[in-house]
């Protein structure tokens, strides 16, 4: 039955493509082309259950969720046991601005040192401004858990970046 | 949505840092959405709509897993099931294990089949390409031109993919004029189909088709309109160009063959959905579990999760189908579909059973058909979805206000201990 689909799902990837892009970048710590990936196979899983996910109360949110898990089992499934990277991966420049640069340049460094589900619960809490039992529940782990990772996580990031970040952020 | 207090400044410089930062990641918006949809068809070839997505999906899964829809020329995206295994889209696919066959390769081919006449409107993609191989062209005989198009795919012999696409629809879910199946002295299977390019046929556009699949998996599509493209054009004769010996005359055709063994082996880049409930039994369950005083005067279904019983109580037909989705869960953990969708404003039974229910239109034409629905899923991920409409058919005028059914009565269904028995 081929018909153009008139359930919002075009919009809505065309809508949050962007964001999850970004969500994406930061989770990889950097990575762009497995950003792009990622990004393409959760708009592939929405794609396929679309006819709940419009109903959800959140679709984005349920979205940004998918792309978390499906981020996680890429892991699992890449490295047997979870370890931080030790190399930068390539950060393409794809805008002029030098502050950014430098910024996103240092800061996605640092988010790369840290093991995928630090990195994880990082994103989730201060990017997506989740609560710690909402990160808990994308991350199928306990709040505890979740509580325990993000304190290790601000502490190397607090290292890493040095206590004062206003200098990483525009006035 | 701040929604709690960081009780340390850093962690809001850290927020501030990241939006900013995340900010400058420019994406390629357009092939992060056709790359998804690319994904998202290829997850529905897989699991044959094990989930398609939910209650709309799940409806749809009754028509569109038999309809015959061997490759999608891109631009509109199709909703219910493609079911035709192709080759993955991954960077990591295997590499084709034939030489690859050029789109104009397939054009000649097409062309060399067809009675004499004029050709135009010619496109075709080749074997090389993530995408199922096509060639499509525009036909006059003299009396008018018409859009012919040939599919290539490869399905796993045996399975119920193969299986579905050979089986004739269901006239109360895909109403056409003529269906046949036969077996051909090689095994294969070959269907006729004459139907229409709607269903519900708000226009008159007629589709025609062979379907051929053989003992080797190839599966071959020819397709025909009695207008010059499938959709949204004028029709220019009463009837399409060729006749269906003709059809079957070119779906036979050797070459096609020679052309789908250059497409990877689907049981070499994926894997069949998990075992699924047979059709048959959930069919008869669904017959046995109507309320008394309900008449079932047709019943009908898939091959395998899927099934409906018309029944009529005095005062007008309803359809009820089911259907009957075994663990979905464990067979692949991003369909967690039970914490997220059957999300806060899911009742949860004494059992750890979800329920969730339905009641809206059953189209989006505004019809007045109405479905009711309940959404169930057990704990071990058994999900059984009941949907009861105010017609006999899901494409056809209501009639009557209600279904014949009252919601309590489709979740004593949906919740019936049966329903565990068909695993």
């Amino acid at each position: 039955m081929r018909h153009v689909r008139a359930d919002g799902y075009p919009e809505f990837a065309a809508a949050r493509a962007a964001h999850l892009y970004r969500s994406a970048c930061l989770l990889t710590g950097g990575d762009t082309h497995l950003a792009e990936d990622l990004v393409q196979e959760t708009l592939g899983r929405l794609y396929v259950k679309w006819g709940r996910v419009s109903r959800a109360e959140n679709p984005a949110g349920y979205a940004q969720t998918v792309l978390t898990r499906t981020f996680l089992a890429h892991r699992r499934r890449r490295w047997s046991s979870e370890r931080a990277t030790d190399t930068f991966p390539d950060v393409p420049d794809r805008r002029g601005a030098d502050a950014d640069t430098s910024l996103r340049l240092t800061l996605v460094q640092a988010l790369a040192q840290l093991p995928a589900k630090d990195r994880a619960v990082i994103v989730l809490r201060y990017w997506e401004d989740r609560s710690v039992q909402e990160t808990a529940d994308v991350m199928n782990a306990s709040s505890a858990a979740v509580r325990t990772r993000c304190v290790r996580a601000l502490a190397r990031l607090r290292e890493l970046l040095g206590e004062d970040l206003a200098v990483y952020v525009a006035p | 949505m701040p929604v709690e207090q960081h009780e340390d400044p850093f962690e809001d410089r850290l927020g501030d840092a990241l939006r900013q930062a995340g900010g400058t990641f420019e994406a390629d918006r357009v092939a992060l959405v056709a790359g998804g949809e690319v994904r998202g068809r290829k997850f529905l070839r897989r699991r044959r709509a094990v989930v398609a997505g939910g209650v709309a999906g799940v409806a749809l899964v009754g028509v569109g897993g038999t309809l015959l829809v061997p490759w999608d020329g891109g631009g509109g995206a199709s909703v219910a099931a493609d079911p035709t295994p192709a080759p993955s889209v991954s960077a990591s696919a295997s590499a084709a294990p034939a030489e690859p066959i050029s789109g104009n390769q397939l054009l000649r081919t097409l062309k060399g089949l067809l009675p004499d006449g004029k050709v135009s409107g010619e496109e075709a993609l080749g074997t090389g390409s993530e995408h199922n191989p096509y060639a499509r062209l525009v036909y006059d005989d003299g009396e008018g031109g018409g859009a012919v198009s040939v599919g290539l795919g490869r399905v796993e012999p045996g399975s119920d993919t193969a299986r579905e696409l050979i089986t004739c629809p269901d006239e109360r879910l895909v109403p056409h004029d003529s269906c046949s199946t036969t077996r051909l002295p090689d095994g294969s299977m070959l269907q006729l189909f004459q139907g229409y390019e709607y269903p519900d046929r708000r226009v008159d556009t007629k589709r025609w088709l062979a379907d051929l699949v053989t003992p080797e998996g190839h599966h071959i599509t020819v397709t025909e309109w009695n207008a010059e493209a499938e959709k949204d054009s004028p029709i220019t004769r009463p009837e399409p160009p060729l006749s269906p010996d003709e059809l079957r005359g070119i779906v036979t055709d050797a070459a096609w063959r020679t052309a789908a063994d250059a497409l990877p082996n689907p049981s070499d880049t994926g894997s069949e959905a998990p075992p699924a409930a047979d059709g048959t039994r959930v069919g008869e369950t669904l017959a046995r579990l109507m309320p008394r005083g309900l008449e079932v005067v047709a019943d009908g279904g898939q091959a395998s999760e899927y099934a409906y019983v018309v029944v009529d109580d005095g005062k007008g037909e309803t359809l009820v189908q089911v259907n009957v989705q075994p663990d979905i869960i464990s067979s692949d953990p991003m369909l967690d579909t039970s914490r997220q969708l059957f999300g806060s404003g899911a009742e949860v039974l004494p059992d750890g059973t979800k329920l969730t229910t339905q009641q809206g239109p059953g189209d989006d034409k505004a019809t007045g058909l109405i479905m009711w629905t309940v959404d169930t899923m057990r704990t071990d991920g058994l999900r059984v979805v009941v949907s009861a409409f105010n017609s006999g058919s899901q494409v056809t005028a209501p009639t009557r206000d209600t279904p014949a059914l009252t919601l309590a009565q489709l979740r004593d269904i949906a919740l019936s201990e049966e329903w565990e028995q068909l695993r």
